[in-house]
């Protein structure tokens, strides 16, 4: 690819005793890349340097990528197998006691057999993550269906990025999170960026990002707050939380009003125009106003730039997509790009922001409950057969389809899950209505934890596993442009812990399906059987190796040949994924949110993050820095509200709904609606704001309705200001 | 390479205080940052600004310090006091109109931003400037600013950047362009 615009040689600083390691980020799906300062004495990473060639974000790092390093070997890192001893002490961290790998796998492993022999193969679960490696992932999911022989995996995903996979699928036939390269982004003239705080959320962004506003191009936000993105937005529609699909009809509706609509390209290329813009019709701005709350002038402002842009680029996040509609929502959104032809071409498309580290590889390899690698379908025989036989199974071995992350824990409620391995994630804090899960792990007959701290969902298990962390092992990610890239190994494993597929391979030979795994010695090994395994499928990765990632600092997936390069750009022959090469325009008639305000809980909760941490917090609240920054989650609340409420700044206060309730200071700021409030989520035990969060399913990706629900606030007798 | 200087654009900061984590990172700063981040009216917007050192040409901190120990690199740094030198009396902090140099109790020595001095004399960029993911601090050759200078002007001609002025310490080597860059900016389309 071309150099890029800010792209700059810029040599190294290189300490002596010392050497570089070049890897990534180990957090949100930027993946920016980053060099590891590790001591040439101790081979231990002691720093880290910018590193300045990776295309992306060439030597940018927010303040999470800054201190990543500090967690590897972190005081707080679990050293060796922790065993329970005191079961009454579940959902704390005491009653553990350490304990040799052989003692803790072979307790496992009983523990597995006396559960499935008693009570069905079904009844092991596991719960897993997408912050790490495709190597993991697509073991993991093989892991579950090929060693444990369970029908129950799924993973945190279906807080994350579910509903963009699902409404991509539906409006495009593929789900890769973008359709177009980052380094598009500063170049086109019109972005759309609906539900995200990419300042915060995704920070190595912002410089293409206002770099579109230096250039004379618009900037359209919509977010329920005015983020530190929003601020400098040429239009900010400052929409009420769960309105999103209201907005993106109403926008649909003045591009074919205005004619700001590519006939050619609709008839050439896409399904569905007819019915939508017989629902779009009702969609005028005076309507769309009255259910968002953004004015009618917003309204037709920003639909007037939109369609008059020669290119634009409409962006998500998870503001849009953790809703009950957020699938429905992603393809309403998409349908902007869809009636104007702005998608298939350089400058021009939609793009998720991936939270999630490996957001994107994640969900590709097969660790969704109704997946398999390559994007296979469980209910699809055909692909059923293709990786029972890539994988040596009996066709009629493979595992029925599951049921999703939140899902299972209320088969754990009911007994039908007895037993649960969890990895790299942390549900405890990150799930929907807190208490249920809590209830749920605690009613488990046996639980393992895999992680290298002792997180909050970690106090729940009865083994805990010491693993590694991103950077004591090889392995690749998928970045949020569906860029494929290395992380590399830069100093041993820490203490007694292991990689997850280490461990995996190791439980895989003690339940007696070793055939299956011993021939995985390595990431690299692992790497090879995805490209076998996807050739062929959706997400094929056929084609890239780690050699040309390291020539080319990544590759876009589909690469079906050795001799792809593999498409940056997706859809340049106007080819899209469904069988018959066009897209779909979704008519999507609007629904409210599950839970609309009301007399009881008159206000509009919704949640999101803060610049210095990440997910559940479990790695962020560790570093002193972004501890230091934000210690503690905030209520936002506008001055009006506050007023009403006789509630001052920094009051401790109670915050209701009708899941839970959990106290917070409050942060008075006039960026934000006066009808809403907004809780980070990071933060776990009784500050966690997903006690109080709604657990609504959207119907097609189970993702959960984190982004609106109805609350209240309580004042305490006696105040609670802090001064001095 | 001509000669590089560190440039601001207020407008762009959104608070992420990256750069400050960065400072802790750079050699000799004992992981502490040397610069800091505002927040311009809380209770308002979530507008904030970075506060750097700016390597005035003729420091008050080094004017003031009666033992001649804040040294003016040949870059234009203004450095941390020399530890054989100071004697902890904290002319410089009191003299300072930013608020820049701090006083590390322990040690008795004054410590502020030396503009990474070990990277960039080596033409390396600055590490706040570096990691900085909004291009609100921009490590660039003088030629670039020149660019930037025409592109944003002010009605009378001048820029809406420190250009020379009269006001606090006058000529500074880092320059910085206030908040409404994009006013008056020519839309594409």
């Amino acid at each position: 690819m071309p150099k890029d615009k800010f792209f700059k040689v810029i040599e190294n600083k290189v300490h002596p005793n010392e050497k570089l390691v070049s890897t990534h980020c180990s957090y949100c799906g930027m993946q920016c890349g980053m060099n590891l300062r590790v001591d040439t004495t101790t081979n231990k990473i002691i720093g880290v340097e910018p590193r300045y060639d990776f295309p992306v974000n060439l030597g940018k790092m927010c303040p999470k990528g800054v201190t990543a390093y500090q967690q590897v070997n972190h005081p707080d890192r679990i050293q060796r197998p922790l065993i329970r001893t005191d079961a009454s002490l579940k959902g704390t961290a005491e009653g553990f006691r350490e304990a040799s790998w052989e003692e803790a796998l072979d307790l496992i492993v009983s523990k597995f057999k006396e559960l499935q022999h008693n009570y069905g193969k079904d009844t092991l679960s596991v719960y897993s993550g997408v912050s790490m490696t495709n190597e993991k992932c697509y073991l993991t999911g093989k892991f579950a269906r090929v060693a444990l022989q369970t029908r129950y995996i799924d993973y945190n995903g279906r807080f994350c990025m579910s509903s963009a996979a699902a409404g991509l699928n539906r409006s495009l036939g593929i789900d890769r999170g973008s359709t177009i390269p980052w380094t598009d982004i500063h170049q086109t003239d019109c972005l759309f960026l609906a539900g995200s705080n990419a300042a915060e959320c995704h920070p190595t962004s912002m410089f293409r990002i206002w770099e579109v506003q230096n250039r004379g191009g618009y900037l359209i936000v919509a977010d329920p707050r005015e983020t530190p993105l929003a601020r400098r937005a040429d239009i900010h529609l400052d929409l009420r939380p769960g309105t999103d699909l209201a907005l993106a009809n109403g926008i649909v509706h003045l591009l074919i009003k205005n004619g700001h609509i590519d006939e050619d390209f609709i008839r050439n290329h896409t399904n569905g125009f007819e019915e939508t813009k017989e629902v779009v019709a009702t969609f005028t701005p005076e309507y769309v106003s009255e259910i968002t709350g953004v004015s009618v002038e917003k309204i037709v402002r920003a639909a007037d730039i939109f369609g008059r842009a020669p290119d634009a680029i409409v962006m998500f996040c998870r503001g849009v997509e953790q809703q009950s509609k957020g699938t429905d929502n992603v393809s309403a959104y998409t349908n902007m790009s869809l009636v104007t032809g702005k998608i298939g071409r350089p400058k021009s498309g939609v793009a998720t922001l991936t939270g999630q580290g490996n957001g994107q590889g994640g969900r590709e390899h097969g660790q969704k409950a109704d997946q398999l690698p390559g994007y296979r379908k469980l209910d699809n025989p055909e692909h059923v057969r293709e990786i029972a036989c890539a994988w040596g199974i009996p066709v009629e071995e493979m595992p029925q389809k599951g049921v999703s992350a939140y899902e299972m824990f209320q088969l754990m409620k009911d007994k039908t899950i007895r037993s649960l391995y969890l990895l790299c994630s942390n549900p405890v804090v990150s799930a929907p209505n807190l208490n249920h899960v809590r209830e749920s792990l605690k009613s488990l007959d046996f639980m393992v934890c895999c992680d290298f701290y002792l997180s909050e969902s970690a106090e729940y298990a009865d083994v805990v596993l010491p693993v590694t962390t991103w950077a004591e092992d090889d392995g690749t990610t998928t970045n949020l442009e569906g860029r494929i890239i290395r992380h590399r190994q830069a100093q041993e494993w820490f203490a007694e812990s292991k990689p997850d597929w280490w461990i995996q391979i190791e439980i895989a030979n003690r339940m007696g399906r070793g055939q299956f795994f011993t021939h995985l010695k390595s990431p690299q090994d692992i790497f090879n059987e995805i490209r076998q395994v996807s050739k062929g499928g959706i997400a094929d990765y056929y084609g890239v190796t780690y050699e040309k990632i390291d020539q080319n600092n990544g590759v876009f997936w589909p690469c079906r040949e050795e001799g792809d390069e593999g498409q940056p750009h997706l859809f340049l022959d106007k080819k899209f994924y469904h069988p018959d090469g066009k897209a779909k325009i979704c008519a999507l008639p609007y629904r409210p949110p599950a839970e609309e305000p009301d007399e009881e809980y008159p206000l509009r909760l919704t949640t999101g993050r803060v610049v210095f941490h990440y997910l559940s917090g479990n790695q962020t609240r560790r570093i002193p820095f972004l501890k230091d920054m934000y210690p503690d989650p905030l209520l936002e609340v506008h001055p009006k509200t506050a007023t009403r409420y006789g509630i001052e700044h920094d009051e401790l206060v109670t915050l209701k709904t009708r899941r839970g309730e959990a106290q917070y200071r409050v942060k008075v700021i006039e960026a934000i609606r006066e009808d809403t409030v907004f809780v980070p989520y990071h933060w776990g035990k009784e500050q966690s704001i997903n006690l109080l969060t709604n657990p609504a399913l959207d119907p097609y990706s189970k993702m959960p309705e984190f982004k609106a629900c109805a609350a209240k606030i309580i004042k305490h007798k006696h105040g609670g200001v802090r001064h001095g | 390479m001509g000669k590089q200087v560190l440039y601001i654009e207020m407008d762009n900061c959104i608070g992420c205080r990256s750069c400050l984590a960065a400072c802790t990172q750079c050699g000799g700063h004992d992981n502490r940052n040397r610069n800091y981040v505002l927040d311009v009216d809380p209770f308002i917007s979530r507008q904030t600004i970075p506060l750097m050192c700016f390597h005035c040409v003729n420091p008050a901190c080094a004017r003031s310090c009666p033992a001649q120990a804040i040294q003016i690199a040949d870059n234009g740094a203004v450095l941390s006091a020399l530890v054989e030198k100071c004697i902890g009396c904290q002319n410089c902090t009191i003299a300072c109109p930013y608020g820049i140099p701090k006083f590390d109790e322990e040690q008795n020595l004054m410590y502020k931003c030396d503009l990474c001095y070990d990277r960039t004399k080596e033409g390396i960029p600055p590490m706040c400037a570096s990691v900085c993911p909004t291009n609100t601090l921009q490590w660039i050759e003088e030629a670039e600013l020149e660019e930037k200078r025409a592109q944003i002007p002010l009605a009378n001609g001048k820029w809406t950047a420190s250009h020379d002025p009269d006001v606090l310490e006058g000529e500074t080597n880092v320059k910085i362009s206030l908040p409404g860059i994009l006013q008056g900016k020519q839309k594409l389309f």
